[in-house]
């Protein structure tokens, strides 16, 4: 690991907060997993990618849905092709066992299973871990807890190097107390406008001086109001990027006009934020 | 460990991990301040930030944690003291579990926190958390608050319109009803129709043929797939969500509701359960501390229980927080009387937003069930367009009936 791992996570356009870096820091150091919680777009996923390229191993990742269950999430065996396996064997003549049946040949690893069995710890992304169900909660904590996995057909496989866990949370739905209990916490909140400023410099690096402070400004201004889906440093991103592609340098009223839906994604919020953006605007024309 | 200074380091992070269980009531056990003295040993210790960020980490489980948290470690860590024993739990008996980990109540604890720990030298520590949170305003302050700022904290509208809501009062409810409670409450369950869930489960006939379990079972047929397994989805169960209006228009009628959702909540898996009058508190973690058997127990809830209603505004709040929670396998229940001091605008957008995600949205009044009740309130009036069900809510036979009156 990198002793400056916020320099390590500056030099790839990740800027990170420092509680942020001192919890990665803890995740290799201690070996527990990490679960990030925070409101959408603040970098979750983003943090899990770039500690996999810091310490320059793979990433494996499991996106979570409703109804994912063991079978998607670790291993399921290749049915069709164990089929015929029997019926060429059949044909041949020859006496098929348990073990030619149940070979690695058959068995497809899903992710949960492929982070155990990766020679060097990968970073394992467990991402939006509250949209999969209680049941698939539980599974994860033995997981989480032994590193091995039982398959029956073929015994207990055993991570040889330990993953880096990383969970995300949208809190879509409460976590249970084990979970957490097994985990690091840490909750990632919006960057401050100095750091947002730093975000548009490290990931747009073109983007004009003054063009990058009216953004961020009025980003701060639009997430104070109670919107439905307050703009995320995703969606600043997207914001600074689609001004740029539309070679505006200035964020005057048709500048706000034509590129709204970058940062505002909801009807009731554009309304809402109308006497807001019209002072943005005219607060940037008479500057 | 063995420089005197890490030794020292460790006794004080003990020290400061018993402190926050007895105090807070955080789950922290011997594995986790284990993980916090490694924690501490992999960070740069003399940089104070670093070491709080570790120990944050490590130590809390929730946003509302690491608040208390931040306050407890300036109380803890800024002021080098000699170290007191850790100060012991609280006597059995007491009303509520020790200490309150999120601040909506912080008056419970503030109330609880001189008993055991009194003396401590640190134990001004979470005054400017308490602060933060709670408040006792100036009548005028409060006065001054524009009524349709969602921002405004609720506590802040605290006496707005009662005398009496800063008084809240402990909430308790009796077991006696409970068996009946709980049988309205499965009534109500199956009476909800959802859709069904996404996840495939063995059943005995399904739309999916279960290739794994069917393969299983042909090794014992030699090879031939005689038996066929099959999959399908079952039903949905459904998540609640209740708003209990504990206004003191209310009345006893409250309290049946709040012993209801105690019942709902006992049958039901996911269950939220909010209260509001003037404010709005978050009733679920009470809910899942009470003990099976034992008579539900709420500290006091200040600007939530016993004050005026604002419902509009509460449910404004409500449909906001919990915005990503609220799917199509939510039911809302909102339990109240509609006789609301607030604009009836601001309710029909809260209701709008909750109508546009959930499920099904049900009003229950306890004065529905009067005989020829009028819903003449202004805040029903406004509602009622926007209502998937408008029942009575009365006593326990409304209660019973809500099941058979929902499927109608």
């Amino acid at each position: 690991m990198p002793l400056d791992l916020a320099a390590a996570f500056r030099e790839r356009g990740y800027v990170a907060g420092d509680a942020l870096v001192t919890a990665l820091r803890l995740v290799v150091a201690l070996g527990k997993p990490l679960l990030l919680e925070g409101p959408a777009g603040v970098g979750k996923t983003e943090a899990a990618k770039t500690l996999a390229e810091v310490l320059g191993t793979r990433l494996i990742r499991l996106q979570c849905y409703e109804g994912l269950d063991a079978q998607a999430a670790l291993y399921e065996w290749n049915y069709a092709r164990q089929l015929l396996h029997l019926r060429a064997a059949e044909a041949g003549g020859r006496p098929v066992t348990d073990e030619d049946l149940y070979g690695p040949q058959f068995l497809m690893q899903r992710p949960l299973l492929e982070a155990i069995r990766q020679p060097t710890s990968p970073v394992l992304l467990i991402d939006e871990v509250d949209r999969a169900d209680e049941a698939f909660e539980a599974f994860l904590l033995e997981l989480l807890a032994e590193w091995q996995v039982t398959v029956p057909e073929l015994g207990t496989l055993r991570a040889t190097a330990r993953p880096h866990v990383l969970l995300t949370s949208n809190r879509s739905r409460e976590l249970s107390d084990a979970l957490r209990r097994r985990c690091l916490y840490q909750w990632v909140e919006y960057p401050s406008a100095a750091q947002e400023l730093d975000i548009l410099r490290a990931r747009l690096p073109g983007i004009d001086e003054a063009l990058a402070r009216q953004v961020t400004a009025a980003v701060h201004a639009l997430r104070a109001l109670p919107l439905g889906k307050p703009p995320g440093v995703a969606e600043t991103l997207d914001w600074a990027a689609a001004l740029l592609a539309l070679h505006r340098d200035w964020l005057d009223a048709p500048a706000l006009e034509a590129t709204l839906g970058a940062v505002l994604k909801l009807h009731e919020d554009q309304r809402l934020a109308r006497p807001t953006l019209d002072r943005i605007a005219a607060h940037n024309a008479g500057a | 460990m063995t420089s005197p200074g890490l030794a020292q380091l460790s006794a004080q992070v003990r020290a400061f991990a018993a402190q926050l269980r007895f105090r807070h009531g955080f789950l922290i056990g011997p594995g986790e301040i284990r993980d916090a003295l490694r924690a501490v040993q992999a960070v740069d210790v003399l940089q104070v930030a670093q070491v709080q960020d570790a120990l944050r980490a490590v130590l809390t489980t929730s946003p509302a944690e690491a608040r208390v948290f931040d306050a407890e470690f300036g109380a803890f860590f800024r002021r080098p003291a000699e170290l007191p024993p850790p100060p012991l739990p609280p006597a059995p008996g007491g009303q509520a579990a020790p200490g309150e980990p999120s601040p909506p109540e912080p008056t419970a604890r503030a109330g609880k926190k001189t008993g055991p720990v009194q003396g401590h030298p640190q134990s001004s520590g979470e005054d400017p958390a308490d602060e933060d949170a709670i408040s006792p305003q100036a009548p005028g302050r409060a006065l001054e608050n524009a009524p349709d700022d969602p921002d405004t904290p609720p506590q802040v509208l605290r006496a707005r319109l009662s005398p009496h809501a800063g008084a809240g009062g402990r909430v308790q409810t009796e077991v006696d009803d409970l068996p009946e409670l709980l049988r309205a409450a499965s009534a109500l369950i199956r009476a909800v129709e959802l859709g069904r869930a996404r996840r495939l489960r063995p059943r005995p006939h399904g739309p999916k043929l279960d290739a794994r379990r069917t393969l299983r079972a042909a090794a014992r047929t030699a090879g031939d797939a005689a038996l066929l397994k099959w999959l399908g989805r079952p039903r949905r169960a459904p998540r609640f969500l209740l708003m209990l209006d504990g206004s003191r228009s209310m009345g006893q009628s409250a309290a049946l509701l709040l012993r209801f959702a105690f019942a709902l909540h006992l049958r039901a898996r996911r269950v939220e359960v909010y209260a509001f009058s003037t404010g709005l508190t978050r009733l679920t973690p009470h809910l899942r501390r009470a003990g099976p058997g034992q008579p539900l127990a709420l500290p006091d809830l200040g600007a939530a229980w016993g004050g005026g209603t604002r419902i509009g505004d509460n449910l404004l709040r409500l449909a906001r927080e919990e915005r990503d929670r609220l799917n199509r396998d939510t039911v809302v229940l909102i339990l109240s009387d509609g006789l609301d001091t607030g604009d009836p605008e601001v309710l029909i957008r809260a209701l709008r937003d909750l109508r546009a995600r959930a499920g099904l949205l049900v009003w229950l009044s306890p004065l529905a069930a009067l005989p020829g009740y009028q819903p003449v309130q202004r805040a029903v009036q406004a509602a009622l367009p926007h209502l998937d069900a408008f029942l009575p809510a009365g006593s326990l036979g409304d209660l019973h009936a809500l099941g058979r009156r929902l499927r109608r």
